[in-house]
């Protein structure tokens, strides 16, 4: 088992850098999960971490020891592709052995690791099968056997979900929670789904064009998030961004008039330098935080656009002025498109963001 | 009013009465090749119309046998061919393997190299070859001037390079966290996944051996060192030799080779058609 | 990806190291002995020598025009011919494809030497059975070997037997490349089958044809088998010698190989001007 630092990774393809300097330190045992938008440089920086790509700046270091020139074997870590990439002409118990049968590992060792990673997925009556003859859930345990056979102090997986139907993928979901409590080891995740990310992570990354936006565990990163790109990304359905203008500043609060919304204003307490009168800000609200009339400290009317009803839980689209809200409701079973009604905003559970995305707290 | 079943039989109709005689004249010369070796001589030269097969082949053989050293030559063709196709498939495969799955330094260079002569006709190294062969390795008339040579086409390269890089990366990831070496990865991942592609090369590569005419008349011209078809040219156009000698030795040369075809079509239609050999 | 130097000039090298002695160096070689008079030891460098001689050698122009003749008429009737049996045999109303595919395809296994001899043989000018079948249906025979017309059709109709097969082989491939929804969506378009054809097949086969053309002719500019076998070398009286028969003759009958390569290297002009004409064809249209 081993911790795993990151300090001032760069990445760079010719002279196009992708990863911008990333400082993460994930200690022995976590489970790290990187998230982000296609593109945002995490699959590059687990790729770094487990040796398939050159570092072009920076230290990785595994369990204290600098890794940087240490090939992909060595580096005592496993990964799970999102392919699965397993050997298609070899049988599943072949994949699972191959990289010790390579390695002249001693045959009984092999048979035991083989038996043992087979025991914790319930793969054994599988061993004898291709891949071709697997369905996506039972490759998906193959290659995660696979990784556990090398018995390694980090585990790596790369999206490792994405090509499963949703009902597997939460069932899997579930068993990686499981095997990351029965091993104890640290494994990393790489996903651009944050609803994996939030229920898997001990502590998350969130990752955007090639810098780190924030770490942290997930509720700290719902309640609290450092800018407008994480408070958009971790929630579903996202929050809603109001456009909205300080009017009024007093000793330890802001007041700030709704530009779309009739002129409603919401007095916002905050801790840190208050932002001057006449600046432009964003107002964040989470579909889940819109109370009922007069619960909260500021009162909006919106029209229903399209309402949709899971059962448990409605959300309503409504359009206002040029912005579109949604609305999460539990007990709206009633509304229907083209219905008029109020929601209320509190002050404690809204953000206040700066015009470039950073947060006013 | 027509139907649609019967316009289509009528186009059914017209297609196969159009490429039914086509056919029947691309079989035509094959046919006859085997009706010639069956023939002896007097018949081949007599001025009445022969299209089955008679039944003189052996004798036909034994001429050819006795105008030159046929069997041994075909001794040598098949030797040739083995060793050649062999070889010429594991270091294209490498080779491919190489500039599929690596980055490297000087790689743009290599590939520029290969590519940019591709088209260049064979001709062009022809002299060259032939005098560093004949004259600097002084390798005239031996296997490997049969052999070495035609080891430099790159279409195999480029070929099996097409082949590798059609895999999914992950799968030699895989296996390097694994702790795979390298050259494993390449021998018991890739090759094993590359197989119909190495069997398509393989069979190409065999043919061209087999058939190839130019390259071993030159350099290899004394009646023990022949292949199978200089032996054979060498008596094309001669006065005093049996015609249906020589048909019998295009049978021998031909009939194996329809045979694979027939067998292998796959195989053989994949290699072709990625234009695996000019 | 990772540099791996070390690990890749390992693959590489066995390849290379033939590819450097056997065609790299060979191409640099030759161009350098096209310019030696090769005729007496010791060669010396004498630019004008070769180079001169080709510019006034009617021998020359003579294997020139033929092998330029050869490739203006044989070529195209031999790929209008592949593209004529591609897209028959790739027709769902055929029975018995396997039949057809084999009659067609069957020419690609057979080697230079036989099927010359068995041209050879077919097309002689008492005894072959092309000119009994002429005559029993009322025609005179043809004398295929003392004319030069006859001859060079001759010549024409082997190459374009041996080789047809294999460009519908590489056009059929290109064929069930182009999705069947495309001609779906044309019939509902009401479409004819023969416009289908001209506006949709020929120009999705464009690179496909590009390619065999190119393929085509870099090999029949080589020609060497079929008229050093089949019209005896070249005849009658040089009448099918073309620029391959040229090259030998003056490389390893007189051994003057300072003449061959700059024969070599009027075919590698050739070829590079005719690749060159191939990109400008297969460019992407802006």
């Amino acid at each position: 088992m081993a911790a795993v630092t990151l300090t001032n990774v760069v990445k760079r393809f010719g002279t196009f850098e992708v990863v911008h300097g990333a400082n993460i330190a994930i200690a022995d045992g976590e489970f790290v999960v990187f998230v982000g938008p296609s593109g945002c440089g995490k699959s590059t920086l687990l790729r770094m971490i487990a040796g398939l790509e050159d570092i072009s700046g920076g230290e990785i270091a595994i369990g204290g020891k600098l890794v940087n020139d240490v090939e992909a074997a060595d580096r005592g870590i496993a990964m799970v592709f999102q392919s699965y990439a397993l050997y298609p002409h070899m049988t599943v118990e072949q994949n699972l052995s191959f990289g010790l049968r390579m390695n002249g590992n001693p045959k009984a060792d092999t048979d035991r690791r083989v038996k043992r990673a087979a025991g914790i997925l319930c793969i054994e009556e599988l061993m004898q099968r291709r891949p071709k003859q697997l369905s996506g859930g039972q490759r998906q345990r193959v290659a995660i056997g696979r990784a556990i056979v090398r018995e390694p102090q980090v585990f790596l997986f790369d999206e490792p979900l994405s090509n499963l139907d949703a009902e597997l993928r939460v069932q899997m979901r579930v068993e990686i929670s499981r095997l990351h409590k029965e091993l104890g080891v640290t494994m990393i995740y790489v996903t651009h789904d944050q609803t994996e990310a939030m229920t898997l992570a001990d502590r998350i990354v969130v990752l955007k064009a090639g810098n780190v936006e924030q770490i942290g565990a997930p509720l700290d990163l719902y309640d609290d998030p450092a800018n407008r790109f994480v408070a958009g990304f971790i929630g579903s359905p996202k929050m809603n961004f109001l456009k909205a203008n300080v009017v009024e500043q007093d000793q330890r609060s802001v007041t700030v008039e709704l530009a779309n919304h009739g002129g409603a204003k919401l007095k916002k307490p905050l801790c840190e330098a208050l932002p001057a009168v006449g600046t432009e800000v964003v107002l964040g609200v989470r579909p889940e935080h819109f109370f009922e009339v007069g619960e909260g400290d500021c009162d909006i009317p919106v029209k229903a656009d399209v309402a949709e009803h899971l059962g448990s839980v409605s959300y309503v689209y409504a359009n206002a002025g040029a912005e579109e809200l949604v609305v999460e409701r539990e007990a709206a079973r009633q509304r229907a498109s083209g219905d008029h009604f109020t929601v209320s905003i509190k002050a404690e559970r809204s953000l206040l963001f700066d015009k470039t995305g950073a947060r006013i707290r | 009013m027509t139907s649609r079943s019967q316009r289509r039989l009528g186009r059914s109709i017209l297609l196969h009465l159009f490429l039914t005689p086509l056919a029947l004249v691309w079989l035509f010369p094959l046919w006859m090749m085997v009706v010639f070796s069956t023939m002896p001589d007097n018949g081949i030269f007599s001025p009445g119309i022969e299209l089955l097969p008679h039944d003189g082949f052996l004798d036909n053989f034994n001429n050819l046998q006795r105008d030159t050293n046929f069997v041994g030559a075909i001794g040598i063709s098949v030797s040739v061919a083995v060793t050649y196709t062999f070889l010429s498939v594991l270091l294209t495969s490498m080779a491919g393997w190489a500039l599929a799955r690596y980055e490297f330094l000087g790689k743009g260079l290599v590939v520029a190299i290969i590519f940019g002569t591709i088209t260049l006709p064979y001709a062009v190294v022809l002299i060259p070859q032939f005098i560093m062969v004949a004259r600097d390795f002084q390798l005239a008339n031996t296997w490997i001037a049969l052999i070495v040579p035609p080891l430099f086409n790159s279409l195999g390269v480029l070929f099996m390079r097409q082949a590798f890089s059609m895999m999914p990366a992950e799968l030699f990831d895989a296996a390097r966290v694994e702790g795979v070496k390298e050259w494993r990865i390449f021998l018991f991942v890739a090759l094993p996944l590359a197989r119909p592609m190495l069997a398509a090369l393989a069979i190409i590569l065999f043919l061209a051996s087999w058939n190839n005419y130019l390259w071993p008349l030159l350099i290899n011209s004394q009646p023990g060192a022949m292949t199978a078809p200089v032996a054979l040219g060498t008596l094309i156009g001669l006065t005093k030799v049996s015609w249906g000698g020589i048909m019998a030795g295009a049978v021998m040369l031909t009939v194996p080779m329809l045979i694979v075809f027939v067998l292998l079509q796959r195989h053989f239609i994949a290699g072709i058609a990625a234009g695996a050999v000019k | 990806m990772r540099y791996r130097n070390a690990t890749a000039y390992r693959f590489l090298t066995p390849y290379l190291l033939i590819f450097a002695i056997f065609w790299i160096w060979p191409i640099i070689s030759s161009f350098l002995i096209s310019f030696q008079a090769t005729r007496t030891l010791p060669w010396r460098f004498a630019p004008a020598f070769n180079w001169g001689r080709l510019i006034g050698d009617p021998a020359f122009f003579n294997a020139l025009k033929n092998t330029l003749l050869i490739l203006v008429i044989q070529v195209p009737v031999m790929i209008s011919l592949a593209v004529v049996m591609a897209v028959l045999l790739n027709s769902p109303l055929l029975k018995a494809r396997g039949l057809y595919r084999f009659a067609f395809f069957a020419p690609v296994v057979v080697g230079e030497v036989a099927y010359s001899a068995v041209f050879r043989l077919m097309f002689s000018l008492d005894f072959g059975i092309i000119n009994k079948l002429l005559n029993s249906v009322g025609l005179e025979k043809i004398d295929w070997f003392s004319n030069v017309t006859p001859a060079m059709a001759l010549i024409m109709i082997a190459v374009t037997w041996r080789w047809a097969g294999y460009n519908a082989i590489i056009i059929l491939a290109g064929l069930q490349s182009i999705p069947e929804d495309v001609y779906e969506a044309a019939t509902l378009d009401r479409v004819s089958k023969v416009k289908q054809f001209f506006h949709i097949t020929l120009p999705l086969l464009k690179p496909v044809i590009v390619f065999c053309a190119v393929l085509s002719i870099i090999g029949t500019m080589q020609l060497f088998t079929e008229p050093f076998l089949i019209t005896e070398r070249g005849g009658p009286g040089g009448g099918t010698e073309t620029l391959g028969l040229l090259l030998y003759r003056q490389g390893f009958r007189s051994l003057n190989f300072g003449y061959a390569s700059a024969i070599a290297y009027t075919m590698a002009g050739l070829a590079i001007a005719i690749t060159l004409v191939q990109l400008w064809l297969m460019r992407e249209p802006k």
